[in-house]
Formats: C-alpha cells, structure tokens, sequence
C-alpha cells in the first residue's frame, strides 16, 4: 500500500491549478495561484483580495452584516469580522498590504422580505466596504445588488473574479 | 423524553466532527483532497431514508456498532468511481476486483472508525463496531435497515455528504441509530429543560408534514391531471449557514412566501426548470406562444406554488386552530442557493440554527418533480409544538361547508 | 345572467374563472387587490364578486369587509387556495357569502354562484 504523509505534491510540471471550494460562512487563501470558487451568492457576498505584488489571493463568502458575541469561532459568517479575518490571514501568508485590491460580488436584494430601511444584501455590501476601508484596501471592480444570484471563482494567477448567475452572461472582474 | 436545541445541536456538530475526521483519514490514506460539505440530523419515516440516492449505484461498506449508542452505518460513493478511489489508495489496485474490494474495505474501515471513535469520545464511553462489510446496491438500498424498525415508523437519521476537491465525486455517510438510545441520549443533553420539546411531538409533526404534502400533491394533481404523489416528509437540524449549503447550483424555478403566525417563517415550492415548464403546459387551456419559460408559464406556476402552499401549511393552521397567513408568492427563478441564502439570512439574524421541514413529491408518469421547504422561525416552531395537541393531529382539513 | 367581479392577483386564476364564468355571466371587471376591488365595486355595484383572500396591497377579507359594510346585500364569495378554519370563520364574520377552496371544478364553482345568485 502507497502511504502519503499528506505532505507531498503529486501535480504534474503542467498541473491544471488546484480548486478551492469555499463554502457559506468560509474562507481560503493561496500563495500558488490555487482557484478558489464560491457557488450560490444570493444576499450573502463574496469579498475577493488579490495582492498584485506577491500574488497572493483570498475569498470570504459572508453571510449577515455584524458579529455578535454569542457566535465566537465563525467570524468568517460576518461581513465585518469575516472581511477583517481574510484580511489578516492573506498578510499572514506573506501578502503586502499596500498592495492588496479588493473586488466584490453578490449581496443582492432579492426575496428580501423585510420591511422599510435596506435589505440584508445591501447592509452586507456596506459593512464589508467599511471594513475594507478601515484597512485601506481599495475596490477595484464590483458586481453587487441586483435580483439574481451569482457564483464566483477567483482565480488566483491573474486576480481575476469570474462571476456565473444563471440566467445572465458570464461577467469577469 | 425530551429534546432542545442544545442537544441537537451537540449531535450535530458531534456527526460533523466525526464526519471531518473520516475525511482527514481518506487524505492522508489516499492523497484525496476532500471537505465535509454539509452535515445534518433528520428524524424521518424509515422507507425515506436514502431517497435522494435514487437512481445511481452505490458501492461502500456497512458496520453496526453497539455501546454507548446502537445502530448501523454505512459510507458509500458512486460505484463508478470504485476504480478512482482505490487507484488513489493503490495504484494498480483495481485490477483485479476482489484486490478493489478490500482497498474499498479498508478504506472504509479507516474512515468509519474516525467517525466513531469521536461520538465515543464525546460521550465518554465505548463504541464497538462489527468489521466492515462491502456493498454494492442501487439507490436507498444502501442505507443499512437500522434497528428494529418498521416502514413508517420514524427514525434519527445523521447524514454527511463529503466532497472530493476537483473531482465530482461525493461520499455519503449515514447513520442510524436505534430510536430509542438516540432519544435517550438527546434527552440526557438537553441544557434549558423549560424550552426542551417532547421529540415525540416532533414524529407528530412530521406526520403533519407528510399530510400537508399529499394535500399539496393532491391539488397539483387536480389542477395538472399529473398523478402526483408525496414522496418524502422529514424535519432537520443544521447551523443557520447551512441551511443554503442543502441547495446546490442547479437552477429552480418556483414560489416564495413569507407566512406569518404560530410559527411564521419562509416556505418555497421548487421545480427543476423541466419539471415547471411540465407542469404549467399541463395547467394552460392553450399551446404557449414560444418554447422555454414564458411570462404564462410563470403565470402559472406562480398560481400552483400559491395552492401547494396553502394545501401545505392548512393543516398546521387547523390543527393548531389558529390562522396562519402568507404572503402573495413571488415567483424566484435561480440557483437553487442564492434563493434560499436571503431567507436564511433573514432568519439568521435572531437564531443560529434552524429546523428545515422538507417534501419532496415526484411522479413515474412523466419527468416531473418538486420540492416544498418550509423554514420556520425556531423559537415559534418551538411554541408551536408546545400549543401541538398530540389528539388533534389528524384535524388538517377544515370543512367550509360547515362554517358557511 | 349575472354581472360578477373578479378579484384575484394571479392572471393565471383570472383567465381561469373567466372562462368558466364568462358562458353563463357577465364579467364587469377583473382587479388584482382587495384596494382596485372596493374601487370597482363601487363603480359597478355587481350582482357578485369572487374574491381571492392573499392578495397584495389589501387582502380579500379585508376589501369584503368594506364592501359589505357600505353594501349589506353585495354578495361576495371567496374563491381561495386557503383551507383554514380560522380564516373561513373570519370571512364569516366579514360577510362573505360563500367560500371555494383553490383548485376547484367547474361544476362547484357553478354551485356556489347558483347558491348566491340564483338564476
């Protein structure tokens, strides 16, 4: 029997780039050009960091506007603590912070059955651009609002975030 | 013996540690890169157990094990795929078949015994399981028969679906254990015995479910002429930012409404894009204008999902006797996720976890099928339980003849 | 031969009754909420008006409720896909004059407006 220590690489010198599935309420980052890919963003959104000196890359799929206390261990579920959380773990991977951009998706208002003041789409959008310009990273490109729901896949050798709805074109950032 | 969200909530999490476990041993077994997607508890009738397997072969292994908690489980993934997995595990392994069967086997044996050694753990005591025995089935017929149990009547069922990055392959995991050591152990957990629920007002309520589901196959089928009919009914557990993880990319067409009263929550009415174009030419008197999902088609189905959920939350409203409302159906066509992320959202704002009421109803006719999920506000399903008089269960319909 | 509204926020329902209306009666109107159905309502005194309960803007009990309040005789029966029984005693009490249960036949409709309005 073959055993693997789980340290070693098997890919291939022409290895097609390992996907990351990043789930609701979770995150990734990569320093080897690794897609990442997020499915079925309705009101929850996506928050793409590319560093464009190192390469560095990372995707957040939050799902409500604020943290409270009683939810310790899952600040990736929040847009403000789940933002901050990419943040810090994309600098601990070796990422520059004057140079990372960010590009954002979802957070649209459909089936938003809640009356008066903004949806949970809207309010998800907004805290994370706070919190991204608490830390000075700038939004390059955008796809947020709407009606419809969206897919992502950041792809991590060239910072491009692919942007899949269903009965929509395909859209790149 | 009763139940809270406490105590569901530390099987759930228990299932899904268990679950990461097995996957951590198939990594580093076989170099497999694989997550756990999404674990749940459910308590559904036995002879539904498994259904969302229909239609595809299955190969895994089975054990009981006994102790602390007794039952039967079961890890399975597509049989074509037997080559893919044991190749990983040994490379030239799958050549010869009965080589392939103990690398799936084994395989198993390694993972299933990360799944149970954690609940051992957890519960401080011991977990024997029996040596793993290889299947090879077609759909629900991998599902092991669990303990002493008949067709209808109701079991706890712990499902993980874990994935195999890159690749489309999934692995399956099923537990059930015996009815009646898992409700004792749900009971002895319970944390806040004032909101705990009798978890045999839970069996009661499902059985609401599957009767609000033949109420609503039965008016799809008085409007469509499609013999319809309820296939599943079942209550789950899961953290609120799982509750969209049940749903995947695949494109539905159907209805939302947000109803009101004890308890009030979401309810959707999903069909695949085929199915509702099915089923609203079936409802149209005339030959739609052009093909695909025209503005009659939603039109129509609009209308069905607005009688399928009225024909499904009735029978809550008249057992409880009180009204329940909803508002108009908005008609959604989208991935299957996205649709139900806002809801979970809107819920998840006062709960962190959530009870999902699931109805599945298919027909052998034609190609047609359809989902209903109901996402009650917890605290309200709670009270709603409380106010559930157990005698009253089989008072679903009202009959306006006799009020007017 | 009667004059009958339609209130129903689904077209699909609307065309519905219409056609199973339109053979043995005159259809004076087809609103989309229980607001537009007070308006009409008033406008064209109908003999009957089939009104849907969940509609948007203003329910169905709600609009029966007005109508029968300023027009004791209207008569308004429900055509609904609600099967509640606290909600059909709501309409009681809001003076409706008949209740349908969503999906209906042909013939039970043909029942209850004989009921209602005899010809």
């Amino acid at each position: 029997m073959k055993v693997y220590d789980g340290s070693q690489s098997d890919d291939g010198p022409e290895a097609e780039p390992e996907r990351v599935k990043v789930g609701i309420a979770e995150y990734e980052v990569t320093a080897d050009d690794a897609e990442l890919t997020t499915s079925g963003l309705g009101s929850c959104v996506g928050v793409a960091l590319y560093d464009t000196e190192t390469g560095a890359a990372g995707l957040v799929h939050v799902m409500l506007p604020v943290a409270e206390e009683m939810d310790e261990g899952k600040a990736a579920k929040f847009a403000d603590s789940g933002t901050q959380l990419l943040i810090d773990e994309l600098h601990a991977i070796g990422a520059n912070p004057r140079t990372v951009q960010a590009k954002i998706a979802g957070g649209s208002d459909m089936l938003d059955f809640s009356e008066g003041g903004s949806g949970i789409g809207d309010r998800n959008v907004e805290q994370v651009r706070a919190t991204l310009a608490e830390n000075d990273i700038p939004i390059v490109d955008e796809d947020v609002g709407g009606d419809h729901g969206r897919s992502l896949r950041l792809e991590a050798a060239s910072g491009d975030l692919v942007v899949k709805s269903a009965n929509r074109e395909k859209r790149t950032l | 013996m009763k139940v809270d969200v406490q105590s569901l909530d530390t099987f759930n999490q228990l299932a899904h540690e268990g679950a990461e476990a097995a996957t951590r041993s198939l990594t580093q077994m076989t170099g497999i890169e694989a997550t756990v997607d999404v674990t749940r508890i459910s308590l559904l009738d036995r002879e539904d157990v498994g259904e969302e397997l229909r239609g595809t072969a299955f190969a895994g292994v089975q054990f009981g094990f006994e102790g602390a908690l007794a039952g039967e489980t079961v890890l399975v993934f597509e049989e074509k795929r037997v080559g893919d997995i044991v190749e990983a595990l040994m490379p030239g392994g799958c050549a010869d078949e009965s080589m392939a069967q103990s690398g799936v086997e084994e395989i198993g044996n390694i993972m299933m015994s990360g799944f149970i050694d954690g609940w051992a753990e957890h519960l401080n005591a011991t977990i024997d399981h029996t040596p793993p025995t290889y299947i090879e089935r077609e759909g629900a017929a991998v599902v092991p028969d669990g303990p002493e149990t008949g067709a209808r009547d109701q079991v706890f069922v712990f499902r993980s679906e874990i994935e195999w990055a890159g690749e489309d392959v999934n692995f399956y995991i099923y537990m059930l254990p015996g009815y009646g050591s898992m409700a004792e152990l749900l009971a002895e957990h319970v944390d806040t015995a004032g909101d705990a629920i009798p978890i045999e007002k839970l069996a009661v309520f499902n059985q609401m479910t599957r009767e609000g589901a033949a109420k609503a196959a039965e008016n799809v089928q008085m409007m469509s002429g499609i013999e319809t009919e309820a296939e599943v009914a079942q209550l789950s557990f899961v953290p609120i930012e799982d509750v969209p993880r049940q749903f995947g990319e695949d494109t539905y067409v159907g209805t939302v409404v947000e109803f009101t009263g004890t308890p009030s929550g979401f309810l959707l009415v999903l069909f695949d894009e085929a199915s509702a174009v099915t089923v609203a030419e079936a409802l149209l008197p005339v030959e739609p204008d052009s093909d695909g999902l025209t503005e009659q088609h939603e039109s129509a189905v609009t209308e069905l999902g607005n009688i399928m959920t009225s024909g499904f939350v009735d029978g809550w409203a008249n057992v409880l006797q009180q009204s329940v409302d909803h508002t108009p159906p908005r008609l959604v066509h989208d991935m299957g996720q996205a649709i139900i992320d806002p809801l979970a959202a809107q819920l998840g704002r006062h709960q962190r976890h959530a009870f999902i009421i699931d109805a599945r109803m298919q027909t052998d006719e034609v190609d047609f099928e359809s989902e209903i999920h109901a996402l009650p506000n917890e605290q309200e399903l709670r009270a709603a339980l409380d106010e559930l008089v157990v005698d009253r269960a089989d008072q679903l319909e009202a009959d306006a003849e006799q009020i007017f | 031969m009667a004059e009958v509204l339609i209130a129903d926020d689904s077209e699909f329902m609307r065309n519905l009754l219409r056609e199973i209306l339109e053979e043995d009666h005159t259809i004076v109107g087809e609103v989309e909420n229980g607001v537009e159905a007070v308006e009409v309502f008033t406008e064209e005194h109908p003999d009957l008006v089939m009104m849907d309960i969940v509609m948007p803007i203003r329910d169905g009990i709600e609009a029966t409720d007005e109508i029968k309040d300023t027009s004791p005789d209207a008569n308004v029966v429900m055509c609904t896909s609600v099967g509640q029984e606290e909600k059909m005693k709501e309409a009681v009490k809001a003076g409706a004059d008949g209740y349908i249960t969503k999906p209906f036949q042909k013939p039970s409709v043909m029942e209850a407006i004989q009921d209602v309005v005899p010809s």
